[in-house]
């Protein structure tokens, strides 16, 4: 036998402890802790025993992992803290004994040097730390993205100071250049909250929110300083995983950034991305600006010019290629495909590299954004699916392909605001060309496609141009669907027409419901809480169900089929009267009042009556089953299943009020047009 | 402005000149200054300056500049015609309505001209008699000649008022268009375009008094030059003594460079040296080089290894993606209705089930920021530091997949539902009751120390043997097997083996040659001899139990030390055991039945008394049951295979499957409890319906997956239990059916049960004198 184990000095009460100890052990204070954990990942865990873990004291309080607090004590960080601290304790000092030229000089070092100053500390370390590989890091990237977009949109406050805004801003923008430039992103999504965007690097899905571009509001107690030591170590992050992916595609980061193009808001085109070797050029489109293409000779004359170029290019193209064909074969590092050379063998699934391309969407479309149009948002998706030409109002800022809204080139222009008249300009391209710039609000080009910023989403999501005739301006828009919902089956999925998804039963209720409304039609508003005439019925059935099962969890009672099913057939006999009653009452009204009695439909609601009954029966006998099975399970796992049971249950009843409210609206809908 | 300064000068020159003696002229002098108004002020001049130049030429030339200058400054003065031109405006005036003064005065010159001694022009002026009324320009001054009158009164006539002699004192001349035409024309020195609203003339004010008043304005010193901060005049220290103090010798450190200096010096090189003073550099400048030191960037995960996850590492879950219903323009079956809305806004805000209500908007434009996005930020962060965290493994399956695949009601039958036979003769309790392999004949004894054999299908007794007087019959059994109808029954220590008669003599006679076969081993068994080589008494004795009884069919009689409890049959019908609580040692036997020998196996049996004992159905295995344990032996080996403790107090009996992998017990503290040979000593499945003890167990010997349990509370209750090969899957065991009918005798209800071999029935003996069928 070995030793006896004495309490508290192993398992839970050794390995969690508060966070009040650990301070202590760390010898910091409690923002310095704070801290620390944010920059090193370590966070309060819940022991599985708690009373254990807090020796029975009844406290409650945080626990932290005793092995992680270990591994806080040989951070450098700490040592810097107490550095910190010390030379704050001074400064204090020397300010106490009112020698403020002294103080003044330890603050001033504590910007610079290394060996007086104020600890200069950087987390490159705490990043490789936590993110022991890129894809790590890649995998955490959510929330510091979604982080760091809010604060480049901040207004700057003392607690958040301009630079870090701007900071955020520029690292933000990078990110957003290497996306286009890898045409990584995959899917966004306009919410109320914001904008979601997803993006694929590496394999990794990245889901970031970035709000509208308003003033954001601060309500409630927001503490900045915890917000301001997550955007530290984000910011730091974001920017050790920018480099790496600008390197990784070839770029050199830093890219170039241009401050003056950055004051008159070029927001993306103040950055300039050059190539880590010389031979990687930038791919900015040629900027054609307005007054050139204005001044443009005779376009038939320039037409043909342009098929005589055409014509000589394709021909030595044609020549090169034909040269430099087996070549290129030879060291394409695309995945080949293989084919089964003997039938028998199993399939092994390939990635389509030539099938859809999501970068290209809009390669050939050349867009124009009105002033109305949230810019940002749009150039960065635009760019992202491959447009190359974006044009825009020139009010929303610097770095535009066009600020011209003629500019002949344009195929699509993003329009967001309500028709006043339709009215197309007839003399399209006259001189007045020059003579103004901007067109009345209203007026059309012909031969470009008017549509609403909402189609640019759908398009992206759906990988294909969606048809601009339902984002018309001023359209009613179909609904922008959520795309990173995964329909599960069974759930409720609004792309379908309901009848594919309404189980059963729920179709005879609408039926009889919509029987009911034509019956009364005065109850035609648009509240859905339609009270069920069946609510009284099922409220008899549940409590029926439940003796049973309080008799089955008491005492096991053999099969008394015999006398239940006779119970049960009372029940419904009593049913049956009721609605023979109620039938009845319905006659004898129609003969005062002097009406027909309604005899067709009286058949047509037996018939579904009875199909009814029949739902039921069958429900209630599952349920029955299910009940008896539930018996048979040990208590651990039935109050598992009850919960699982609870859960599906709530979610089937969100559906269900989901399906009864398209139905409603259907209706209405149907009523409308009739 | 000018003279007025000379003047000064001047009086500062004569004062100076002059020091020791006032004489004459200098009082006179100094009248003229006083005389205010400066009448005749060029005469006087000129006058003065002659007599200073005099004067001065006599005391000496140290003055000569100070003269020139002056009367330089007077003929500058003189070029200003303004100036003294007012004065004497001012001063003729004066004089005109002076009362004081006499005609004479008026008339004549108040001086003499006489001649000197250089034979120049003398003017000897008056001596003044300094009486009260004298000539004084102190007294002088505007008169008012009117009395307290408004100066309007006379604005009729060409005079103001009257003299002392009562002679009108003429207007000035201010109404005269020649004046005001002068007037107008050059304004006079000191103008202010102001009447004297005494005198009625116009009131001009030299340059000194407006400075006065300029002064006074300011709030300044009204006299001017006048220094308010004198600068101090040091009595003492100012004086260089020529002579030290003190004697002391001059101490070094007045001539020794300092070493405090020094150091402080190396100190400050030291700094420089080091880097830790460095050359100042604006604000900005710094900010800028600090920033790009800031943003040095590399590849980080350069050499990147992966590690492998730490298992106490919980990564923060990340946020759900969003759904259909936070679109900006979700379809219309999200919009929450008005009573959703509200119920929505009522609750509290921590307990809402979303954070936000669906909206629509109609077009992008319309789309407002949302409220809250900083404050979900903000959570968000408080959530990634501060919530603890812990793994929970999410079931992601279906519900039912949870529940046992429960056969259904009609699948279990056809089990016992009713009693149809009720077998009745036995006075007092039956203990006792068998069905025999081929499914015909109920055999059952009781405390009548009867065995009685029953027709199974019409319930009619067909035999019976009184086996003992005194004690009841204990158990009764048929061998098992086709070859042979042989009823076993205990009654005290004795065990009878007999074959009932009925009607199939050929079977009859085929039993009595099993049952006969071993006398002839008898003589052959080994005498056992103790150590000491006395005979050892032999575990049994077999004999025929005597002429009456073997008339009545009862054939063979095995005698052991101890009043046997149960036995049971090896499935060949060779070999039985029995189990008598009591016997000690020889508690357990194994009976041959074709050797007409008794062994004992256990020496001894650790774990209580023996309860009851059964061969296994397929495997030479050997259950025992103790008190609280099952032990398993194999026959083979003789050894102990495993020890199955299905954790109640005391065993009443045990059944083997006949599958050979699982084992029902029952128990006195009313638990049956199922136990699954291959996996664990532990119960399976416990299972507690029982109100009392219960008594006896059994599988249903045949196709049926169905046992049977019976309890002193008068009922039997039927389960259907499904076995699978699979190991994966535990047996199912669904409780089917509770027949109750057994009267309750003395706190005993139902003793014995027996399934019959093909049919789903069951037979069990009651403490009330009957057996039941249940079909």
């Amino acid at each position: 036998m070995g030793r006896i184990k004495r309490k508290g000095e192993a398992g839970n009460a050794k390995n969690y402890i508060t966070r009040t100890q650990a301070v202590k052990k760390l010898q910091i204070s409690l923002p310095d802790f704070r801290k620390l954990c944010i920059w090193k990942g370590i966070f309060p865990r819940e022991p599985r025993n708690r009373k254990k873990a807090s020796k029975s004291s009844t406290a409650s309080t945080t626990f932290y992992y005793a092995k992680d607090i270990q591994f806080l004590l040989h951070e450098p960080l700490l040592q810097k803290f107490r550095e910190q601290k010390a030379l704050e304790k001074k400064i204090s000092k020397a300010l106490g004994r009112g020698d403020v030229g002294d103080a003044s000089r330890l603050e001033r070092n504590a910007a610079r040097p290394e060996k007086t100053g104020k600890p200069r500390y950087t987390l490159d370390n705490v990043i490789r730390d936590r993110y022991p590989t890129f894809v790590d890091a890649l995998r955490d990237l959510d929330d510091c993205l979604s982080m760091l977009f809010l604060f480049a949109n901040l207004p700057s406050t003392s607690t958040v100071p301009a630079k870090m805004i701007a900071r955020c801003e520029r690292l933000c923008l990078e990110f957003q250049h290497y996306l286009i430039v890898s045409q990584s992103l995959r899917k966004s999504f306009l919410s109320i909250k914001g904008i979601y965007y997803q993006a694929n690097i590496q394999g990794e899905d990245i889901l970031w929110l970035v709000p509208y571009k308003f003033n954001q509001r601060v309500v409630g107690d927001v503490d900045f300083r915890i917000m301001g030591t997550f955007v530290e170590f984000y910011m730091t992050l974001l920017g050790f995983v920018n480099f790496r992916l600008y390197t990784s595609a070839g770029l050199k980061y830093p890219p170039k950034f241009d401050e003056n193009k950055d004051n008159e808001a070029a927001e993306l085109g103040a950055f300039k991305l050059e190539g880590n070797h010389a031979a990687i050029t930038s791919d900015e489109p040629a900027q054609l600006t307005g007054g050139e293409s204005v001044a443009q000779p005779d376009p038939k004359t320039q037409a043909e010019v342009n098929k005589l170029i055409r014509q000589m290019k394709d021909a030595a193209v044609e020549g090169e290629q034909t040269e430099a064909a087996p070549e290129t074969d030879e060291t394409t590092d695309t995945i080949d495909k293989f084919e089964p050379a003997a039938p028998g063998g199993d399939i092994l699934p390939q990635p389509s590299s030539l099938g859809s391309e999501p970068g290209s969407l809009f390669a050939n479309c050349t867009f124009y954004l009105s002033r109305e149009t949230p810019r940002q948002s749009l150039e960065f998706i635009l760019r992202a699916f491959g447009c190359k030409r974006i044009g825009w109002d020139s009010v929303l800022g610097e770095g535009a392909y066009t600020t011209n809204e003629r500019d002949p080139s344009i195929t699509h222009q993003i329009v967001d605001r309500p028709i006043v008249q339709a009215a197309t300009e007839e003399d399209g391209d006259g001189e007045d060309n020059q003579t103004s710039q901007k067109l009345a609000s209203n007026q059309r080009i012909p031969g470009r496609i008017y549509i609403q910023p909402q189609w640019v989403w759908d398009s992206i999501n759906d990988e294909e141009l969606k048809r601009p005739d339902e984002y018309a301006p001023g359209a009613q828009l179909p609904p922008h669907l959520s795309p990173f919902v995964q329909n599960t089956q069974g759930a409720y999925d609004p792309t379908l027409p309901l009848k594919d998804q309404e189980p059963e039963g729920e179709a005879l209720d609408d039926s009889d419901e919509a029987d009911e409304e034509e019956a009364d039609e005065d109850e035609a508003d648009d509240s859905f809480a339609v009270k069920k005439p069946k609510a009284a019925a099922d409220g008899m059935d549940v409590d029926a169900s439940d003796d049973e099962e309080d008799e089955a969890d008491d005492t096991f009672g053999g099969f008394s089929e015999g006398e239940r099913s006779g119970e049960e057939e009372e029940e419904e006999e009593e049913d049956e009267d009721d609605d023979e009653e109620l039938r009845n009452q319905q006659e004898l009204e129609a003969e005062l009042s002097g009406k027909p009695v309604k005899q067709t439909k009286v058949d047509a609601r037996s018939q579904k009556l009875e199909a009814k009954k029949k739902l039921a029966q069958k429900a209630k006998e599952e349920a029955e089953e299910i009940e008896r099975a539930k018996g048979m399970l040990s208590k651990k796992k039935r109050k598992l299943f009850e919960q699982m049971q609870y859960t599906n249950n709530k979610k089937s009843a969100e559906d269900q009020k989901l399906r009864e409210k398209r139905r409603k609206l259907e209706k209405q809908k149907a009523r409308a047009k009739a | 402005m000018g003279s007025a300064k000379a003047n000064l000068k001047r009086k500062a020159s004569i004062i100076e000149a002059n020091d020791a003696t006032a004489n004459a002229q200098a009082a006179q002098d100094s009248d003229f200054e006083d005389f205010g108004g400066g009448i005749l002020n060029a005469v006087l001049d000129d006058e003065d300056s002659e007599d200073d130049s005099d004067f001065l030429g006599e005391e000496g030339d140290d003055l000569d500049d100070e003269e020139e200058t002056e009367s330089e400054d007077d003929i500058e003065s003189e070029d200003i015609p303004t100036d003294d031109e007012g004065e004497e405006i001012k001063s003729a005036i004066t004089n005109g309505i002076n009362p004081n003064k006499d005609e004479d005065a008026d008339d004549r010159p108040n001086y003499r001209i006489e001649k000197d001694a250089n034979g120049g022009v003398r003017y000897v002026y008056d001596e003044i008699d300094p009486v009260y009324d004298s000539d004084d320009t102190d007294a002088q001054g505007p008169t008012n000649t009117i009395g307290n009158i408004p100066l309007s009164f006379y604005d009729s006539y060409p005079h103001i008022g009257y003299d002392i002699n009562g002679k009108r004192i003429l207007r000035p001349a201010t109404g005269e268009a020649l004046d005001s035409l002068l007037d107008s024309i050059e304004l006079p020195e000191g103008w202010t375009g102001l009447t004297d609203p005494e005198t009625g003339k116009p009131l001009n004010l030299s340059r000194d008094e407006l400075e006065l008043l300029r002064r006074v304005q300011m709030k300044e010193v009204p006299e001017e030059g006048y220094d308010m901060y004198p600068d101090t005049v040091e009595w003492y220290t100012s004086h260089v003594e020529q002579f030290p103090l003190s004697a002391a010798p001059e101490p070094k450190r007045r001539f020794v460079p300092s070493k405090h200096e020094a150091k402080r010096v190396m100190k400050l090189v030291k700094a420089i040296r080091e880097g830790r003073i460095l050359p100042y550099k604006p604000p900005e400048e710094r900010e800028k080089e600090q920033e790009e030191e800031e943003e040095v960037h590399y590849d980080l995960w350069a050499d990147e290894t992966p590690r492998p996850p730490n298992v106490m590492h919980i990564p923060a879950p990340k946020l759900a993606p969003p759904g259909y219903d936070l679109s900006y323009n979700p379809p219309p079956e999200y919009l929450p209705t008005n009573a959703e809305r509200k119920a929505w806004e009522e609750t509290d805000p921590e307990e809402r089930e979303k954070t936000y209500l669906p909206q629509k908007y109609d077009s992008l434009r319309r789309t407002p920021a949302y409220d809250e996005f900083v404050k979900e930020r903000f959570d968000r962060c408080l959530d990634l530091y501060l919530a603890p965290r812990v793994r929970k493994n999410r079931l992601n399956i279906d519900p039912t997949s949870l529940l046992p695949k429960l056969p259904r009601p009609e699948e279990l039958r056809p089990f016992p539902t009713v009693a149809s036979i009720e077998f009745a003769g036995h006075e007092g309790r039956v203990r006792s009751v068998a069905i025999d392999s081929s499914g015909q004949w109920l055999a059952s004894g009781g405390d009548d120390g009867t065995v009685r054999v029953w027709g199974l299908s019409d319930g009619k007794q067909q035999w019976r043997a009184k086996l003992s007087s005194e004690d009841p019959v204990d158990v009764v059994r048929w061998r098992p097997g086709q070859d042979g109808l042989i009823l076993s029954a205990a009654v005290g220590e004795d065990i009878y083996l007999m074959i009932p008669s009925t009607v199939n003599p050929e079977l009859e006679q085929a039993s009595r040659t099993i049952l006969d076969a071993g006398f002839g081993y008898a003589s052959n068994a080994k005498q056992q001899t103790t150590t000491t080589g006395a005979r050892k008494d032999p575990p049994a004795k077999w004999a025929r139990p005597g002429a009456r009884l073997e008339d009545e069919g009862v054939l063979l009689k095995a005698t052991v030390r101890s009043p046997i409890k149960t036995i049971n049959w090896h499935r060949r019908g060779d070999f039985f055991c029995t189990v008598s609580p009591t016997g000690q040692r020889s508690a357990v036997a194994i009976h041959i039945l074709s050797k007409h020998l008794t062994q004992i196996p256990f020496r001894k049996l650790p774990g209580g008394a023996p309860q009851t004992a059964s061969f296994h159905p397929s495997r030479p295995l050997f259950f025992v049951a103790t008190q609280r344990t099952i032990r398993c032996y194999d026959l083979q080996r003789q050894e102990l295979v495993k020890t199955i403790q299905p954790g109640c107090r005391w065993i009443s009996s045990f059944d083997i499957h006949p599958g050979g992998d699982h084992l029902i017990a029952g128990s006195y503290d009313r638990r049956l409890l199922w136990h699954d040979l291959e996996m664990s000593a532990r119960p399976y499945k416990t299972l507690r319906f029982h109100e009392q003890a219960i008594r006896s167990v059994k599988f249903h010997p045949g196709s049926y997956p169905l046992f049977a349990d019976c309890s002193d509370d008068g009922s039997l209750q039927i389960f259907h239990s499904k076995v699978v090969n699979d190991l994966m899957e535990g047996p199912t065991i669904t409780p089917v059916k509770m027949l109750s009918g057994h009267r309750v005798v003395n706190r005993l209800g139902v003793t014995d049960v027996a399934w019959h071999p093909h049919h789903p029935w069951i037979a069990s003996a009651g403490a009330d004198g009957t057996c039941r069928l249940w079909t």
